[in-house]
């Protein structure tokens, strides 16, 4: 079933499309065909996400929280404050944390809500980390994602960079933290 | 100039690293003590990280040695990148996974009813669902914790246990809040009587009495408008528990009379007279069980509130009997806590202290704490001592 593949890129091996058990198929019009389509799946992500809302609640991270935005536990709102020493300490920004079906095969689509002036997030908000693209486990959940942004916040990667003029600015930190703040808006 | 040390060093391999050079071997436990695993230290071994849930068909890759449900860890597979979920070791086949059914055996053990374990999870988690709102949120976890103790009761009744601790250390285990510690939460915290912090619901015990930072912001509340609901007490920090050897004074107690090492694990917060009243508990509800029926069985749970009702009887006392009104009289001045201080002297504790100031202040090396406990002076032999507070039983 599985290819021997020494590249291991995933795009090559996402193989065949999986034998469908469910007889209902993806027929619920779900906007992602995830490994697992259909109300049982559905299930079993809901499950996943309360038992993520139920530790993130009971872990009381520093810095970090996150919740479903309404009743819909496949959407949620977190929230980053800045770490102690970056150029972002004292800032508090916004996401949304979007689950697809195939969660937590797939990832979820994670965006700042509130603007983030960072060399690897545009002016959209959406933000370039490799563990939300092609280096995404399974393993990874709602508070390592948030976790994993907010030291993205004080550790840039400058060499390819979603927003050129922040990936300039980052050398001179003075300056970076100026127009940060100055131009920091919640 | 090269010392010999040098030269010799590169041969050196099987050199003991300076953990192995400062542990002290843990000696091994022979004499039929029970120790009281805390489930949910066992939960993060037996869980799938991938659902979150318990292992089902386990499936352990061959190199990296990680556990999956077999379900959990093709569909990662299938779908994702070929490498270990946990570790990103390659895995490039199925054949890199092998069927782990010792450890379908060893969980089907720790937990006999598997469906009775999922049944429960899924009440709880449907009731989060219908509720997972902000405030309702809070409300909703408190209730199920509720549950779980009432359900934990419940089933005391029915699946009848041979050993004593075992109804807690096996099979309650589902259930996050059913591990050992409630023992003693149960037995320190007062429950049915107004919590002097107005606030705590009887089951979560001690560790919820902690005055909560409120100044953090860090909280899991989206808005900052609201307050922190008061949730993240369920669960605290590895600081916050205290791991205790209890052993019969040796020198104030007969051989004979309980001989038995109690292993124990708490709150640090829960004080010498919380532990002493525990102790009280248990060994009336030790004393009285050759004769006891199965419906006392249940009660046994229900025994701590029934300690702190204290005179009332108890609420769900319909007997009245003789060993009720035993344990009605359990106090914490029945026995005294000692601790051995460095020139080998028994020193009296303090029934106010907090477990986590004895550990400070006597204690201080990092490995459980050792208490000795003896029945207090007057209630044996002529007073020798002037045990810390005054008595005040009946």
């Amino acid at each position: 079933m599985f290819r021997l593949n020494p590249t291991d890129s995933s795009d090559t091996l996402t193989d065949k499309p999986r034998p469908t058990t469910e007889p209902d198929g993806n027929a619920h019009g779900l906007p992602e065909h995830g490994p697992r389509s259909g109300s049982a799946a559905r299930g079993s992500v809901s499950k996943r996400l309360q038992q993520e809302l139920m530790t993130l609640m009971m872990s009381g991270d520093k810095g970090i929280s996150a919740f479903p935005e309404s009743d819909n536990l496949f959407k949620w709102v977190g929230t980053i404050d800045g770490a102690q020493g970056t150029v972002y300490e004292g800032l508090r920004y916004r996401l949304s944390l979007e689950f697809p079906a195939g969660y937590p095969y797939q990832a979820p689509r994670v965006k700042f809500v509130t603007p983030c002036f960072h060399p690897n997030v545009d002016e959209h908000g959406f933000i370039c980390l490799d563990i939300l693209k092609d280096k995404w486990s399974a393993l990874y959940d709602v508070r390592s994602i948030l976790l994993s942004i907010q030291s993205l916040l004080g550790e840039p990667n400058n060499d390819s960079p979603l927003n050129a003029v922040a990936a300039e600015l980052w050398d001179n930190q003075e300056a970076f933290r100026t127009h940060l703040h100055s131009t920091f808006q919640k | 100039m090269a010392a010999p040390v040098n030269i010799q060093a590169p041969s050196k391999t099987w050199e003991l690293s300076l953990y192995e050079l400062h542990r002290s071997p843990q000696e091994a436990i022979m004499d039929g003590t029970e120790v009281a695993v805390s489930p949910r230290s066992l939960h993060s071994e037996l869980m799938c990280p991938i659902c979150l849930d318990m292992l089902k068909n386990t499936m352990t890759t061959k190199e990296c040695l990680h556990r999956f449900c077999s379900d959990c860890i093709v569909t990662a597979l299938r779908s994702g990148n070929k490498e270990c979920p946990t570790c990103r070791k390659k895995l490039v086949s199925r054949r890199s996974l092998r069927r782990d059914s010792n450890f379908d055996a060893l969980i089907s053990k720790i937990y006999p009813s598997r469906d009775e374990y999922e049944a429960h999870q899924r009440r709880v988690i449907e009731r989060l669902n219908r509720l997972h709102n902000k405030e309702a949120l809070s409300s909703s976890i408190e209730e199920g914790l509720r549950q779980q103790a009432r359900y934990r009761s419940e089933r005391n009744h029915r699946v009848k246990k041979p050993t004593q601790e075992s109804d807690n250390t096996t099979y309650s285990g589902g259930e996050d809040n059913g591990d050992s510690r409630s023992h003693l939460s149960h037995d320190s915290a007062p429950s049915h009587t107004p919590h002097p912090c107005g606030q705590t619901p009887p089951e979560a015990g001690p560790s919820r009495k902690r005055p909560r930072p409120s100044e953090d912001g860090s909280g899991p509340e989206v808005d900052s408008e609201s307050p922190t609901p008061p949730l993240r007490r369920h669960k605290e920090g590895p600081s916050s528990e205290i791991e205790l050897v209890f052993r019969p004074h040796p020198q104030l107690v007969h051989a004979q009379d309980y001989n038995q090492t109690r292993y124990v694990k708490t709150t640090a917060n829960a004080t010498v007279d919380h532990l002493s009243k525990y102790l009280a508990l248990r060994i009336a509800l030790e004393d009285r069980r050759p004769e006891r029926d199965p419906e006392d069985q249940g009660r046994e749970e229900a025994g701590g509130e029934e300690v702190r009702a204290e005179g009332e009887g108890g609420e769900n006392e319909g007997t009245g009997n003789a060993e009720g009104t035993r344990l009605s009289n359990v106090s914490e001045k029945q026995y005294t806590i000692y601790i051995m201080t460095r020139g080998g002297q028994f020193s009296t504790l303090n029934g106010s202290l907090t477990l986590e100031l004895v550990n400070e202040k006597y204690w201080k090396v990092r490995k459980p704490l050792e208490l000795y406990y003896a029945p207090t002076k007057e209630q044996q032999q002529p007073q020798q001592q002037q045990p810390p507070t005054p008595q005040r039983e009946a």
